[in-house]
């Protein structure tokens, strides 16, 4: 059905006929799910018995897979405030299709991510020393540290954008209850905090929604420049640059509307929403990245130029090492899945078409892990002293967890869409022209 | 068009909308009509309906975000120096303990935190919300799907005439008691 032709009740019973009832292709979903779940989970355990000895931390690189990783899926979590706050802020009506669905990528994204600093660490259980409170000798955390500022913006981000993401899920699951009995009804009506859309509610409501959005908008800056920072602020070559904040929040975002594409493109087949997530959505995405890919490819050409022009020969000599030393691999799969392929959305056939839109998004997620992993893997293993240069790559036991962390995810997201209208019924109904009696009675005419 | 005429008074009276003109007719006319005691339900915000019946009248969530944002700002800032000027880490070239580069960055981030906070505060106190014990006659499930409708609550008055005036406003249903 065309979206001209939507009507109120008919959005309530489209984005509401996918849920509850689980089909076979949500199915396999689960089951690739508790394969990486089974893989993940033996690595993890092994590394929690045995210590970080199992892990491949080949000194002096003891930032490898897991912190690339938790810099992955932090720059994930960027495109859902991006879509569902800025694009808010500045009335861009193709956000309402995908933005619930990106939102909630955005807090399991994070989610992710949260467990990466615990699992880096070693001793998971002691995750709670992160957070500001003074210790026996009532020493408190140093406050001037970029780890701090860290734990600080990720734990902001997360918060803000859950308040976020569940307050914009209230009135859609009053729907849901509405629409439902039983227990299922009472957990719904618990959830919907017995919403009812009253003309208090919804004057609040909107005024509270436009606070959220525009707090939200400054964190999607602000989080990947302070994870930026935890490179930036060390004098390790290859990592000490101003540069570093614009060029991590274009790539977050690069990648994170790279990712939307790949999850929302067989969601919106599957579960037969093309009346409300069109080819155009993916196509203003597409060219979300394009914008962002083309920044990104400017900010690794700058590097370059920096590091040549500051004449300093570590500087330049780590970037040199990254395209001729034995890392090469790493920088050409950044530069071919970041910088080149992306430069077949400049055609419209291939930006608009299933297939060209699922595999480069695909490839651009590839590419941007690889691009984390060629930040840090390579300048600790190719520092000040040649004495120390190593050759660092992951074991199985980090790559292990890297496949839990996509399991981890995937069975958040596969819950959800499940359990939670993937479009916002409410927003949806907003974008479409009331129903008005003058409009029947100009059509009976 | 079903209804229920009645000369009583105080019975709470409801009507669903099937179109948002009859609503806001709806409105109009209980508001020449000299009454204010009644709530209004949309499946959507419409901003016809809030300036009808708040005439532009803004929320005071605003100041919840507002206290909220200066509330962390200043507890975190102030956290980050007094902790620093309680442990001097006295480092030699003059740098300061209290730094304000590195402390607007967890300043910022404290700000953005409390009031978004405050605000989730300042809209469920306003909203009334969780809504645990609402008048049965908004729990009907048309209006989270495709109706409005107005709940008049209002004691006193006599409800045959406010079922004639919501009847008269294009109510598809005007049920009361």
């Amino acid at each position: 059905m065309s979206a001209d032709k939507l009507n109120y009740a008919q959005v309530n019973r489209d984005v509401m006929r996918p849920l509850f009832n689980p089909t076979a292709a949500w199915w396999g979903g689960i089951g690739l799910v508790s394969i990486g779940f089974v893989i993940g989970l033996y690595c993890l355990g092994m590394q929690l018995v045995w210590g970080l000895g199992v892990a491949g931390y080949h000194p002096p690189v003891f930032w490898g897979v897991y912190i690339t990783t938790f810099v992955f899926w932090v720059g994930i979590g960027h495109a859902g405030t991006l879509i569902s706050a800025i694009l808010f802020l500045t009335r861009s009506r193709w956000r309402t299709g995908i933005y619930r669905a990106a939102e909630a990528m955005t807090i399991f994204a994070v989610m992710t991510a949260a467990l990466f600093p615990g699992i880096h660490v070693g001793r998971m259980w002691q995750a709670y020393w992160l957070f500001p409170y003074p210790n026996q000798r009532q020493l408190w955390q140093n406050f001037k540290s970029p780890l701090m500022w860290d734990v600080f913006a990720v734990s902001t981000y997360f918060t803000v954008s859950t308040v976020f993401f569940l307050i914009g899920l209230v009135p859609d699951i009053a729907a849901v209850r509405d629409n439902t009995r039983g227990l299922t009804k009472k957990l719904y009506g618990a959830m919907s905090l017995g919403w009812r859309g009253t003309d208090r509610q919804w004057r609040h409501y909107m005024a509270a929604y436009g606070f959220f959005a525009a707090l939200a908008t400054p964190l999607v800056l602000s989080v990947h420049s302070v994870v930026s920072w935890d490179f930036a602020m060390a004098d390790t070559p290859g990592w000490h640059s101003t540069l570093f904040p614009p060029y991590f929040v274009a790539g977050a975002i690069f990648s994170g509307c790279a990712m939307v594409i790949t999850l929302m493109l067989p969601l919106t087949k599957l579960f037969k929403l093309e009346a409300y997530i069109h080819t155009w959505h993916f196509e203003h995405l597409a060219k979300l990245c394009m914008f962002t890919g083309g920044i990104l490819t400017f900010a690794y050409g700058t590097e370059y130029f920096v590091a040549w022009y500051s004449d300093n020969m570590y500087e330049w000599g780590i970037f040199v090492d990254r395209v001729v030393g034995k890392y090469w691999w790493v920088f050409a799969m950044m530069v071919a899945c970041n910088c080149v392929i992306p430069l077949l959305w400049w055609f419209k056939k291939v930006r608009t078409s299933f297939v060209g839109l699922f595999v480069v998004s695909i490839i651009i997620n590839i590419g941007m892990w690889f691009e984390r992993f060629n930040i840090i893997a390579s300048s600790l293993a190719h520092s000040f002293d040649p004495g120390s240069w190593v050759y660092y790559t992951p074991n199985h036991i980090e790559i292990g967890i890297l496949i839990f962390s996509f399991a981890w995810f995937f069975l958040w997201f596969l819950l959800f869409v499940k359990i939670m209208p993937s479009v916002a019924i409410a927003e949806v109904k907003e974008t479409l022209r009331p129903p008005l009696r003058h409009d029947e009675e100009a059509a009976a005419k | 068009m079903s209804s229920a005429h009645a000369s009583a008074t105080g019975a709470p009276v409801k009507a669903v909308y099937k179109h948002l003109d009859s609503l806001l007719q709806g409105i109009h006319d209980l508001q020449a009509a000299g009454h204010r005691d009644f709530t209004v339900l949309s499946p959507i915000p419409r901003h016809e309906i809030e300036e009808a019946l708040y005439r532009g009248e803004p929320s005071p969530v605003r100041w919840f975000t507002l206290l909220g944002g200066i509330f962390g700002g200043t507890m975190v800032f102030s956290l980050a120096s007094l902790t620093h000027a309680n442990w001097p880490m006295i480092i030699p070239g003059g740098k300061p303990l209290v730094s304000i580069p590195p402390f607007l960055v967890i300043t910022f981030e404290g700000t953005i935190l409390w009031a978004s906070l405050m605000t989730l505060v300042g809209l469920l106190l306003n909203c009334g919300l969780p809504f645990t014990n609402p008048p049965k006659q908004m729990e009907d499930p048309r209006f989270t799907n495709d109706c409005f409708g107005i709940v008049f609550t209002g004691t006193g008055a006599d409800t045959s005439k406010i079922v004639h005036i919501l009847e008269h406003s294009g109510a598809v249903e005007v049920t009361h008691g």
